[in-house]
């Protein structure tokens, strides 16, 4: 510390706990994230108090600077939830799959990506994934064992399904980021509001912008007329809610409900 | 390879330098060394040491060159062992012992002289930033392995899940069991889980393989008991509540989270109501005497 131009943080028990769970589980929701860090004060340091979450977390980003690496938070795309992973500050972002997937594997999951990202839904069919088996790299694999590859991405969360299509998971949208960006420059789609990178939004079908389901609640909130940002057209979608933390802790374990309702807007 | 942006970043070795870099006796030490010196450019730094300082544009010029050039190196070194650090804990997730040939060929490549610096650095941070200790399990074969020096928790992953989803699911059996006189059959439990979308041996995004979650790992922690009832043909099996689910949640609680998720009042349902009010009261006393029994210890 003596010295030092920038002030690092420091390290504890605590914190070492908190990323070592954190990267067992690869994402987590905020809430799951909150219990964590409590988890990890009442085990290392129980008559401290807990620290707020956010600096928290900055305070283990400073030292993890040194290592390009991060705790990063998203938001995810189809219900605003937040979440939280631990993501590399490099480029070559399929990287961490390689250690969990076999060369073929990793080659259906860029497939997979490539049909998402080209998509207009942000979806793409089992069916077109399957078809593509022929071409993958290494060792040939069938369109059964293809199809229990994509259970196994959706199991470690890097996909998620959907009535027999998929898209990204939050987690991957979060570590890939810059990967998918830089490697489909053209097809890659963007939030007009918040300017990330877009999978599932909804469009304007006037002038073709598009948004993140969670910035279109926060953009027309209480909005009884909602319009389009760009050219002024009526938005002619269904506006969700807001994501509210509060709100869910009360109706327990709706979660699992909810996700089967919420419908695909394009 | 890494492309971090510019940014400034403090170099590694003066954080390291704060470190307590103690190392028990069976540990292999691992000692981070105080130099930080890159030997293609070990050159250039032995001669900005031994040269002048010059006025000359053209001194002030190779001097300015080989300084970018120190740094570069310095740069591209701790990038190297931040590399090596995420490469480290992503074998060792698969539980597999690391090589050394492993490392070079993957990570450290041209700069394979430079090894024991590397990893050195590398293992103090393995240690300060995660809390895992890394140990050369074989010094002819050279491989590694990361061993967690944090103290280990017993049922970790249970004490995390709180009130998520697999929780959720237990409440939903315990309430079932509950509402059903304090046993249910295995069949009902079935029954109403399909109504949520949740089949036994159907992989469940949230639950995994339900029959594995609720028939082996429910009924190993103790939260439910799962026994054959007599006297039954063809034999049926039914489900009662485990002494863990006695001891972490009640009854009360439980007709709570039913009475919620049919948006009424615990008090619709009179003979659980009643049973649980009894529940409490029993508590309340087994509490109180517990706290008489540990007053009167203290003398």
């Amino acid at each position: 510390m003596q010295g030092s131009t920038r002030r690092t943080g420091i390290m504890t028990d605590v914190h070492r706990r908190f990323l070592q769970l954190l990267m067992t589980h690869g994402v987590l929701e905020e809430c799951d994230v909150k219990r964590l860090q409590k988890h990890c004060y009442k085990v290392h340091d129980c008559n401290a108090t807990i620290e707020k979450l956010e600096d928290f977390i900055n305070n283990i980003n400073s030292v993890l600077e040194s290592l390009y690496i991060e705790i990063k938070k998203g938001v995810t795309e189809d219900d605003g939830r937040p979440i939280y992973a631990l993501v590399n500050l490099a480029t070559t972002s399929i990287s961490k799959m390689a250690s969990d997937f076999a060369e073929n594997e990793l080659d259906l999951f860029r497939k997979a990506l490539e049909l998402i990202i080209d998509s207009d839904t942000g979806f793409a069919s089992s069916t077109n994934i399957l078809n593509l088996v022929d071409q993958l790299k290494g060792k040939k694999m069938r369109k059964k064992e293809a199809e229990h590859v994509l259970q196994k991405f959706v199991q470690n969360k890097w996909l998620i399904e959907k009535e027999g299509e998929f898209t990204l998971h939050g987690r991957a949208i979060l570590e890939m980021d810059q990967y998918i960006r830089e490697t489909y420059p053209d097809a890659v789609k963007v939030c007009n509001i918040c300017r990330s990178l877009l999978i599932q939004g909804q469009s304007c079908e006037t002038c073709g912008i598009r948004m993140h389901l969670p910035c279109v609640a926060k953009y027309f909130q209480s909005n009884s007329e909602p319009h389009c940002p760009h050219c002024n057209d009526y938005w002619p979608h269904e506006v969700p809610e807001v994501f509210d933390p509060e709100k869910e802790r009360e109706t327990g374990m709706s979660r699992s409900n909810k996700r089967s309702l919420r419908s695909r807007q394009h | 390879m890494l492309q971090k942006p510019e940014s400034g970043a403090l170099p590694i070795p003066q954080a390291e330098r704060e470190m307590d870099g103690s190392h028990d006796g069976e540990t292999q030490p691992l000692t981070a060394s105080q130099e930080m010196s890159p030997e293609e450019d070990l050159g250039a730094v032995r001669e900005e040491g031994a040269s002048e300082p010059s006025l000359t544009p053209k001194g002030a010029r190779a001097l300015a060159a080989k300084t970018l050039a120190r740094r570069r190196a310095c740069r591209r070194l701790d990038r190297t062992v931040a590399e090596l650090v995420q490469f480290l804990l992503l074998k060792d997730r698969k539980k597999s012992p690391i090589t050394r040939s492993e490392m070079v060929k993957y990570v450290i490549g041209d700069l394979k002289d430079l090894f024991p610096e590397i990893i050195a650095r590398a293992a103090e941070h393995l240690r300060y930033v995660f809390g895992f200790e890394l140990k050369q399990l074989d010094r002819k074969h050279h491989t590694y392995i990361l061993i967690n020096k944090l103290k280990p928790i017993e049922h970790e992953e249970e004490a995390l899940r709180g009130d998520g989803p697999r929780l959720g699911l237990l409440m939903m059996i315990l309430g079932l069991i509950y509402m059903k006189g304090n046993s249910a059959r295995e069949a009902q439990v079935w029954a109403m889980l399909r109504r949520l979308g949740v089949r036994p041996s159907k992989y469940h995004f949230l639950f995994g393989y339900p029959k594995r979650l609720i028939m082996e790992d429910f009924v190993q922690l103790r939260y439910l008991n799962y026994r054959r009832v007599p006297h039954t043909n063809p034999p049926e099996c039914e489900f009662s509540w485990g002494p863990r689910s006695n001891l972490e949640t009640s009854k009360m609680k439980v007709l709570g989270f039913v009475a919620k998720l049919h948006k009424k009042e615990p008090q619709h349902w009179p003979v659980q109501y009643r049973e649980a009010l009894a529940d409490e009261a029993d508590r309340a006393r087994a509490g109180a005497s517990v706290r008489a029994r540990a007053s009167t210890h203290l003398w």
